[in-house]
């Protein structure tokens, strides 16, 4: 039961999470229209991948990844949390300099991904039996 | 009984107090290499300050915690048995593995420090350059492979090579040397905060290492008694040390120059150690003064493959990890796999520009940090009765107010570099909670009453093999 409540705090992080990237972006996107035209390691690429494009791309997929998570919380998170490594590997997107104005968009679906990870991770603790544990029944000491 | 038992297969080694001392003195100071740059950014009085201030708010709690842990929970892995044993499998998992990826980078640094110092001298090209950085990796490889009694030795050795042309520098220097190191306290124009901000990423990082040993604990008969003592030497040892050769260094400095210290900085150009000596006693203080360096930061990365490759062990034997991590090699009882796949890491990283990645270090210790100062005051309250040969004197209360002091500066610390140099440490924070999600769908972990190498059943009483460790009656 506990379980399940862990499962439902992923989720909302995760959406909250996506959710903030997708705002960020659209945010970025309405005060600077071109913010982070992309120069990922030096190669020109397609505008998709500029700051804007990475921000509410990512941000769909943690969205979705949220929604997963009601289900299937490791798959959902797992996704919640790659969504926000990339966008910050994306963020060395000036050679191997951080481009600050972008980690700052990064900050909330950083910290909302954290806790999506970690909501997931207790709810699996709890429900995925450790080994021993159901030979007499006893559960894991903490 | 399960097929891997959490001990089984690790050799209990008879560790002498002074080698227990030296694993202590070389994963925590190991000479005073880094602290020039300290005295120029801080100013010199500042970063003595430091030196004795710093230890009270910041590395002596952490030997005293991490004696009293090591003392109540002794067990290979260290602090990830501790975390677990008070927190549950998650928040240890998340500690073991954070703290092993920051290792993993970490050691690599040391390789390339020392080839960097040894380039500098002898210009040799890329190519030696990595046959020798992996040359070292395979020599200690070995040692460590081969267990704690030689890698105990070779850290002894090591340590000497590294601490007498130190000491010759620290008398020579503070009897020829010129100026009060005391003055100036900070850099002209800069205010006692934007001083000690300076400097303190730098200290926090000299001082840091006193868990490292308790990752061990599986391998060194009567742990809970040499680990602790040495911790209570190895404490003042290492400021005694940073103190008196950084004392000395800011007079050799000031020769000629009431403001030498201003040039004081490692990297070429500046006033090292190195170049000290030199001003010091000509050519051979200097060369023994290179070797010195080379030696420390070869030292340390003996030390830290040692300890880094633990928790990957222990958290296999709980079934979290893949099992390859686990196995024990039949003669030599220790975990080779482990500290094989570390040191193949270690390889591949000295032969790459990882500035991005030597971020990742310091923000990814701060977490475990954190976890193992809530530990003690989550075992204090849940198991007060449990049997702890050495105690922290202090209540629980007054404990928990002397560790809030560490927990605030490891949270500041997370901030004082500024939002481009934590980047890596948010990434590698987020593959904790996946590296977890990932190994617990596939091996489950499994309980500790399951295993016969546990110390403590559900219920917080001995096993025979925790009677046995403890040196208690179960």
């Amino acid at each position: 039961m506990k379980g399940k409540k862990m499962a439902m705090y992923a989720a909302v992080a995760g959406i909250i999470a996506g959710g903030s990237a997708i705002a960020g972006g659209l945010y970025a996107h309405s005060t600077q229209p071109l913010f982070g035209s992309p120069q990922f390691f030096g190669m020109k690429w397609d505008q998709g991948f500029s700051g804007v494009g990475m921000l509410v791309g990512l941000g769909i997929i943690m969205l979705a990844g949220g929604f997963i998570s009601f289900k299937w919380p490791s798959v959902g998170a797992t996704i919640v949390c790659l969504g926000a490594i990339v966008g910050l590997i994306y963020t060395y997107d000036r050679g191997m300099y951080r481009w600050v104005p972008l980690v700052y968009y990064w900050w909330a679906p950083w910290l909302f991904a954290w806790i999506a990870g970690i909501f997931a991770g207790l709810s699996m603790s709890q429900r995925v039996q450790q080994l021993g544990a159901q030979k007499d029944g006893a559960a894991e000491r903490r | 009984m399960t097929e891997m038992l959490r001990n089984e297969g690790l050799k209990r080694v008879r560790m002498r107090l002074i080698t227990a001392v030296v694993f202590v003195f070389t994963l925590t100071c190991s000479g005073s290499f880094g602290m020039e740059d300290v005295v120029s950014s801080s100013g010199p009085g500042m970063t003595l300050l430091m030196i004795l201030i710093l230890p009270l708010v910041w590395s002596v709690p952490m030997a005293f915690v991490a004696s009293e842990l090591g003392s109540m929970v002794p067990e290979a892995g260290g602090l990830y048995r501790w975390i677990r044993r008070s927190m549950g499998e998650y928040w240890s998992f998340q500690a073991g593995w954070w703290w092993t990826l920051s290792l993993y980078v970490d050691s690599a640094v040391y390789v390339a420090l020392a080839l960097d110092y040894l380039q500098a001298k002898y210009a040799f090209d890329g190519t030696t350059r990595a046959l020798i950085g992996v040359g070292i990796v395979a020599v200690f490889t070995f040692i460590n492979i081969r267990g704690l009694e030689l890698t105990g030795w070779s850290l002894t050795i090591i340590q000497v090579g590294v601490m007498v042309p130190l000491v010759i520098f620290t008398v020579w220097g503070i009897a020829k040397g010129q100026g009060n190191p005391f003055n100036p306290l900070m850099p002209e124009g800069e205010s006692f905060l934007t001083s000690l901000n300076l400097g303190l990423a730098i200290m926090m990082w000299m001082y840091s290492g006193w868990e490292s040993i308790s990752t061990l604990a599986g391998e060194i008969h009567e742990p809970q008694k040499v680990i602790p003592k040495a911790l209570m030497i190895g404490t003042p040892l290492v400021i005694i040390t940073y103190f008196f050769t950084v004392f000395a260094a800011i007079r050799v400095a000031n020769i000629g120059d009431p403001n030498g210290w201003t040039n004081m900085w490692t990297g070429g150009g500046g006033y090292d150690f190195v170049e000290l000596s030199q001003t010091l006693g000509g050519g051979v203080l200097a060369y023994l003064m290179l070797m010195s360096a080379v030696l420390s930061n070869v030292g340390l990365y003996a030390g830290y493959l040692a300890t880094g490759a633990r928790p990957m062990f222990q958290m296999s034997r709980d079934r979290l990890l893949p099992r390859f991590f686990g196995v024990t090699h039949k003669s030599w009882g220790t975990p080779w796999p482990a500290i094989l796949t570390m040191a193949v890491v270690n390889a591949v990283l000295i032969n790459f520009n990882f500035d991005a990645l030597i971020t990742i270090d310091v923000f990814l210790l701060m977490f475990p940090y954190v976890l193992i100062y809530l530990a003690i005051i989550v075992l204090r309250v849940r198991e007060p009765e449990a049997v702890r040969p050495f105690r922290v004197p202090l209540p629980t209360w007054l404990l928990g107010a002397w560790v809030a002091a560490p927990i605030a500066i490891a949270v500041i610390a997370l901030f004082v570099n500024g939002v481009d140099w934590m980047i890596g440490g948010l990434i590698g924070i987020l593959t904790g909670p996946i590296a977890y999600l990932i190994f617990k769908s596939i091996y489950k972990g499994v309980t500790d009453d399951e295993l016969e190498g546990s110390t403590v059943t559900s219920d917080g009483a001995l096993t025979a093999f925790g009677a046995e460790v403890e040196g208690a009656s179960a």
